[in-house]
């Protein structure tokens, strides 16, 4: 297999914190790997790591086998980083941002023209080319900043929240982006919140919370490992206190309200169905609809982290809140 | 290592042409490096005539710092601030290489502020350079380290106003201590002492020689050392805030 990112016993302290802790995994050329985690789980820290914009306090990382601290310039040659929040220069024209960062990677004057171009045409943004990058929508930065991150066709593209705070027009555009530039061969590591983008993208995810490696697998095999708990979804006409009630009720471990529904957690499906069937009449309530379930990677997440993926997003939104608020 | 240091060399030539475009050739800040100088020399020029050599030295070497360190102070800082900073340290450059080409661009600035300063001034005060190829290496010299000197708070701040709080904090006391618009020697002896530890005097100093010697004096030489080595420490202890800064 060939290896484009190599990770080994990673470990970041700050002070008296430990922000990453031993960490090791590998990723594999051509593959979406996606990496999961809570906010303060590490995830960025470990992708400064990765990136060599800060070093670790202990292990190793080699991009295409170039050790990130050790041969710096040479590992940091081959890979392309997209924040979270897009880092184009505002003053500057999408154009000239290009241009700009394929300076940076010394890529010759006739070669960064044709890629300038070649990009923005890909990216949809050919037409605004020598617009101001600080007229741009959320959605055009952020293609603006992938652009400026392939203009060296980097081995690896990092991909930090690629759609956080998009609409969801521009969410789907990057969404097929990223999988349209995989096709051709580009390997992405993806950073999300939205474990259901990791799902549909992934080849392979990791979870990470605590600053521990919490399961690196593909995402069928993690789903398949929290097969021993089957999913029931259920809705009635009321909503109202439904959950202590449901969540005593035999063979059920758990209840959780998603929306107007009831997601319950069931030791066993056949037996659990005519159960709810007897408490719905008892309770005067009526069924509108009753699914079974597999069970999601959101699921395996919640099982492996402990955290629920809703807390997870609302940490996420309450954190950018905070930061555009400083 | 001859091709890694042209690498690097070019690579802070890019940052530099980039912050040029982004945020030095714009009319406020002009104004602003012409503005507190002349201001400055108003208030001395009060306190009793200032002869004209003096005058051409001491307004071109304020010009220099003040326009240069203005932003050179807030350019690292604003990067933080606006994330863009994070593409210079992702991309393949070396610390030194990011900070070489920060202080490129306000060597650059600085550069024209003299030549819009000087020129003139020497014109309109009638005062002749008598080696105007000294003055033009001392101006260099001199840029150099002043951007330095700005790159040095912009790395270590964390905000905008830090920066500009710590660029004013090690910029006035200059002003004043470095023989500016007064000769050197007619200051107390220990102020004497603490003037050398400024690269502002140094400034001042081989600008005036250039003025009013023809050839190449024994000060003058000095006068470009120092320049040089406060240059080189402030690039490097720039260099080392910042590896701490993002550790």
């Amino acid at each position: 297999m060939n290896l484009v990112l190599d990770v080994h016993n990673l470990t970041k302290q700050f002070a008296h914190i430990l922000a990453v802790d031993n960490i090791s995994f590998t990723v594999n050329k051509g593959e979406i790997f996606g990496f999961l985690g809570p906010n303060g789980a590490g995830k960025t820290t470990t992708i400064r790591m990765l990136t060599g914009q800060t070093k670790p306090t202990s292990g190793t990382v080699k991009v295409a086998k170039y050790d990130v601290v050790r041969e710096s310039i040479k590992a940091k040659e081959r890979v392309g980083v997209v924040p979270e929040v897009s880092n184009i220069y505002d003053e500057m024209s999408a154009w000239d941002n290009l241009i700009f960062a394929a300076q940076l990677y010394r890529v010759a004057k006739n070669e960064r023209e044709k890629r300038a171009k070649d990009l923005l045409e890909l990216f949809g943004l050919h037409e605004r080319r020598a617009d101001r990058a600080g007229n741009f929508s959320k959605g055009m930065k952020r293609r603006l900043t992938i652009a400026a991150a392939l203009i060296h066709k980097p081995d690896i593209l990092f991909l930090d929240e690629p759609t956080s705070g998009l609409d969801v027009q521009s969410s789907r555009m990057i969404r097929n982006l990223t999988k349209d530039l995989n096709k051709n061969g580009v390997t992405v590591f993806l950073t999300t919140h939205y474990i259901e983008e990791a799902d549909q993208l992934c080849q392979r995810v990791a979870m990470i919370n605590q600053g521990k490696m919490v399961a690196v697998d593909n995402p069928e095999k993690l789903k398949a490992s929290v097969e021993k708990h089957q999913i029931i979804e259920v809705s009635f006409d009321q909503t109202q206190n439904m959950e202590r009630k449901l969540a005593s009720l035999k063979y059920v471990s758990k209840a959780v309200q998603v929306g107007d529904k009831f997601r319950l957690h069931v030791r066993n499906t056949s037996e659990a169905v005519p159960l709810l069937v007897d408490f719905a009449r008892e309770n005067g309530l009526k069924i509108i609809s009753i699914n079974t379930l597999n069970p999601s990677l959101e699921d395996a997440f919640v099982e492996m982290t402990g955290l629920s993926a809703e807390v997870m997003a609302t940490e996420k939104e309450q954190g950018k809140k905070v930061a555009s608020l400083g | 290592m001859v091709r890694a240091w042209a690498d690097s060399l070019i690579k802070a030539f890019y940052i530099a042409k980039k912050d040029a475009k982004v945020y030095y050739f714009k009319a406020p800040n002009f104004t602003y490096g012409l503005l507190i100088p002349v201001s400055l020399y108003l208030a001395f020029s009060m306190a009793g005539e200032i002869s004209s050599k003096l005058i051409v030295a001491g307004l071109t070497s304020l010009v220099m710092l003040f326009g240069t360190t203005s932003i050179e102070a807030v350019a690292v800082v604003l990067e933080k601030q606006t994330g863009t900073f994070e593409r210079l340290l992702a991309a393949p450059l070396s610390l030194f290489t990011i900070v070489l080409g920060k202080t490129l661009a306000g060597f650059f600035f600085g550069l024209i502020l003299a030549a819009v300063v000087l020129f003139p001034l020497a014109v309109v005060s009638g005062t002749i350079v008598m080696n105007p190829l000294l003055a033009v290496i001392a101006i260099a010299f001199t840029s150099m380290a002043f951007s330095a000197l700005g790159i040095v708070a912009s790395a270590y701040a964390k905000w905008v106003p830090e920066a500009q709080m710590l660029s004013n904090f090690l910029r006035f006391p200059m002003v004043f201590l470095s023989g500016t618009f007064v000769a050197l020697e007619t200051f107390p002896s220990q102020l004497q002492i603490v003037a050398r530890f400024l690269p502002l005097t140094y400034s001042v100093e081989a600008l005036r020689s250039s003025i009013a010697e023809l050839g190449v004096t024994y000060t003058y030489i000095l006068d470009i050392v120092a320049l040089t080595l406060f240059t080189i420490v402030l690039l490097a202890l720039s260099t080392k805030i910042l590896e701490k800064r993002i550790a």
